[in-house]
């Protein structure tokens, strides 16, 4: 078995500039509904560029500095906003039972984008270095100790906090959301429920 | 479109896309977006309380938080792993206690690590804090006790004036000049680095004792005013108006509902809820009922109402 030429025929299947680059899409896609997801890429997008800059001038940075505290104050509201259309692209995604016809992995690979974001904007609350952050640190404590899992995390070690805020989970959600899209661009976008009847069924 | 999305639909009319118009015109509504609410609203960024801030301004606090570490029964001792050995605070659900796993990876002794550590750097500095603690170490730990029961009981019913306390004359050995060591510690805003401080490092690269300090006493209370305890839905709040990690209301409900906001396996057991909805999440697309809801709530017929009106169109003709 040759590795390398079974993973170049896989990629070759599956990493297609057609699915990358789509020129042409099925016509029922015609909905605000269908945005959330790109909305949720976008605020992702945002979040990136402005957590690179505030990780590269550092935390002191953007406490004291005019131009910090913008910063700051830009990826704050971008969480927010990743979140509610985060939050819209899942609920819509499920009333449209999106996950149906083999689509079950681009939607638990969602779900761990999900659950990833949370711990990502957590680390990231616990990283602003405010009065917040002191709180929550020592409230947190508690149930990640009661989880077992406060023996390795803690919400209280300012330096490790911000390692994963700014290195582990940004990656994880990073990779996950490409594997998310080139799941989504290789299936195509899931049918409507088929009419029975003139109703669904 | 791929091979294998254009198989699959292949006998669905299609229209043309602009992929990359599409994704710049929404990075600029989005971005738009961004920066008119930091622009109006910034953000919250409310002030920590550090231990400078609680020496100067509340004393008696100060001195009370020190003095229950210095007990040696503050509720640090007993709170276990990952901190200590101690398990009767230890958390459980369906018998098992999770915590227990790892046990002991950062060890503190509330009473050497808050008090005592920090007092023998004070001592370096400052003669009557080192007499004080020669006498304290060569006291019998019924007589060590005795002096912080009695200097507990006295703070209880102290009075703070003008940033001073005045505590009535009583037996608490070298207690009181140790308690003004600590406080004097504070209000030369070393409380944190004395806590903090490595052993080998020049750097302070932890600081868990630091944030630990403060837990039961100042932060709490100025957590309880600003609606920030737990039973108060207090990780999804901000301090003011503007929103905190609301995404998080799933979590934080559990603690406002009986019987869970009294129990003190709460973390334990909202923790694993949390565990069971996440995987019930996952797994969606494979549970009958769950899979099924999408179909019997045809919030579908809304987003998919042209299509589904040109179908019943040309089925109708």
């Amino acid at each position: 078995m040759n590795v390398t030429e079974n993973l170049k025929s896989y990629l070759k299947d599956k990493l297609t500039l057609d699915d990358l680059l789509p020129t042409k899409l099925p016509v029922y896609l015609n909905s605000v509904a269908y945005l959330f997801g790109v909305f949720s890429l976008c605020s992702l997008f945002i979040l990136i560029i402005t957590g690179l800059t505030m990780a590269i001038f550092g935390p002191l940075w953007y406490h004291v500095s005019g131009t910090g505290k913008l910063f700051n104050s830009f990826h704050y509201w971008a969480v927010q906003l990743l979140f509610l259309f985060m939050l819209l692209h899942l609920a819509t995604k499920y009333f449209l039972g999106a996950f149906r016809d083999g689509r079950w992995k681009t939607w638990m690979v969602g779900a761990l984008i999900l659950g990833a974001s949370i711990f990502t904007a957590f680390t990231g609350y616990l990283s602003a270095a405010n009065w917040s952050a002191q709180w929550h640190a020592v409230e947190a404590k508690d149930a990640m100790n009661a989880m077992g899992i406060g023996g390795f995390f803690f919400t209280t070690n300012y330096t490790q906090v911000l390692s994963l805020h700014v290195a582990f989970f940004p990656a994880a959600v990073g990779l996950l959301v490409v594997i998310h899209i080139l799941f989504i661009r290789h299936e195509g976008p899931v049918k409507p429920y088929p009419l029975r009847g003139g109703k669904t069924k | 479109m791929s091979r294998t999305s254009d198989e699959y639909l292949r006998d669905v009319p299609m229209k043309s896309y602009d992929l990359v118009r599409e994704g710049l015109i929404a990075l600029a509504f989005v971005a738009v977006l961004v920066v008119a609410l930091a622009l109006i609203f910034k953000s919250p960024n409310a002030p920590t309380i550090r231990g400078e801030d609680v020496a100067k301004n509340h004393p008696l606090d100060y001195l009370k938080t020190s003095t229950d570490f210095l007990t040696g029964e503050s509720a640090l001792e007993s709170y276990g792993p990952p901190y200590n050995e101690s398990r009767e605070n230890v958390q459980k659900v369906l018998g098992l206690a999770p915590a227990n796993i790892l046990g002991v990876t950062k060890l503190i002794e509330a009473q050497k690590d808050f008090v005592l550590g920090p007092l023998e750097r004070v001592a370096i500095l400052n003669k009557d804090v080192a007499s004080a603690l020669t006498v304290w170490k060569a006291a019998k730990e019924e007589q060590q006790k005795a002096w912080t029961k009695a200097y507990s009981e006295a703070l209880d019913k102290a009075e703070e004036a003008s940033g001073e306390v005045k505590v009535a004359a009583g037996d608490y050995g070298p207690v009181p000049v140790m308690m003004f060591g600590m406080l004097a510690l504070g209000r030369a805003g070393l409380l944190e680095g004395a806590l903090s401080v490595s052993d080998t490092l020049p750097y302070t690269l932890d600081n868990t004792k630091a944030m630990l300090f403060f837990q039961e006493g100042p932060d709490s209370d100025f957590a309880e005013s600003v609606d920030m305890l737990g039973n108060q839905w207090g990780i999804t709040h901000e301090v003011g108006n503007l929103p905190g990690p609301w995404w998080l209301w799933p979590y934080a409900i559990w603690y406002q509902i009986p019987p869970l906001n009294e129990s003190p396996n709460a973390d334990a057991i909202v923790g694993s809820l949390m565990l069971l909805f996440f995987l019930l999440l996952l797994f969606a697309p494979f549970i009958p009922v769950i899979k099924h809801i999408p179909r019997w709530i045809p919030i579908y017929r809304i987003i998919w109402r042209d299509w589904y009106a040109k179908q019943e169109g040309r089925s109708g003709k």
